[in-house]
């Protein structure tokens, strides 16, 4: 856990909507004293990119989830902090367990 | 965000387009005429949608228009166009009034400019008022402010 963590954030090309979704992780991260490595990957390596969890739209999640073998999280609405708050505690709450 | 990330000039308000392939056109079309990309670029950003599906539509009411970086791209840039009337993507994020095209020639040269905006963006007081400027200079303000 802790920086330990890979939280690995995918779109088509790794480079335009992950790195928003990757702000936003980081952000709801700090507000709530977390800590993980997160970065940003493209649909097409993602699957085969070590990492602990995978954060994503339902479109790149549909193309992932088959090949994945982390948890795929899919996030509706990037703005909304409520939703991906709820979905990055959710995961850690499994880390617990 | 004092610095500059996107220029005055590649801002559009009141864009008319009636389909989203029209919509990321009208985006790719600023830099086009600026001279950052060819066309060719512009057909790859609406090729991935049709490849991908509208992922694009990260959030309500705004789409990233991009596509991987190629030599379709001659230099770093960015665009962001206001729609006259919100076009479907037919995402569950749909209707989308604004458009951001990313232009870049690898992964990393754009990132910092990108996450400046993208950061902006996200916050829906921010995003809110973008969507409703009536002006290019107004828009620019918005997205440019501390």
């Amino acid at each position: 856990m802790g920086d330990d963590l890979r939280i690995q954030a995918v779109c088509g090309f790794g480079c335009g909507s992950s790195l928003f979704l990757r702000i936003k992780i980081d952000k709801v991260l700090k507000e709530n004293g977390l800590t993980a490595r997160t970065f940003c990957g493209d649909v097409g390596t993602a699957a085969s990119t070590p990492c602990d969890v995978i954060f994503c739209s339902e479109e790149i999640a549909e193309r992932l989830e088959s090949r994945a073998t982390v948890p795929v999280v899919r996030i509706k609405n990037f703005r909304d902090e409520a939703e991906v708050k709820e979905k990055v505690l959710e995961f850690y709450s499994t880390l617990k367990d | 965000m004092r610095e500059e990330v996107i220029p005055l000039s590649n801002f559009r308000v009141g864009v008319k387009a009636e389909t989203w392939q029209e919509a990321v056109q009208a985006a790719g079309q600023v830099l086009l005429d600026c001279g950052s990309i060819t066309q060719q670029y512009i057909d790859e950003m609406i090729q991935a949608v049709y490849d991908l599906g509208p992922y694009m539509v990260l959030m309500p009411g705004f789409a990233l228009a991009h596509a991987e970086p190629s030599p379709a791209v001659l230099k770093d840039d960015m665009s962001l166009i206001l729609l006259d009337k919100p076009v479907e993507f037919h995402s569950e994020n749909d209707p989308v009034t604004i458009v951001l095209c990313v232009a870049c020639v690898n992964r990393d040269s754009h990132r910092e400019a990108l996450i400046r905006v993208a950061a902006a963006l996200m916050e829906d007081d921010i995003y809110d008022r973008l969507a409703s400027a009536q002006t290019v200079e107004e828009a620019y303000t918005i997205l440019h402010e501390d």
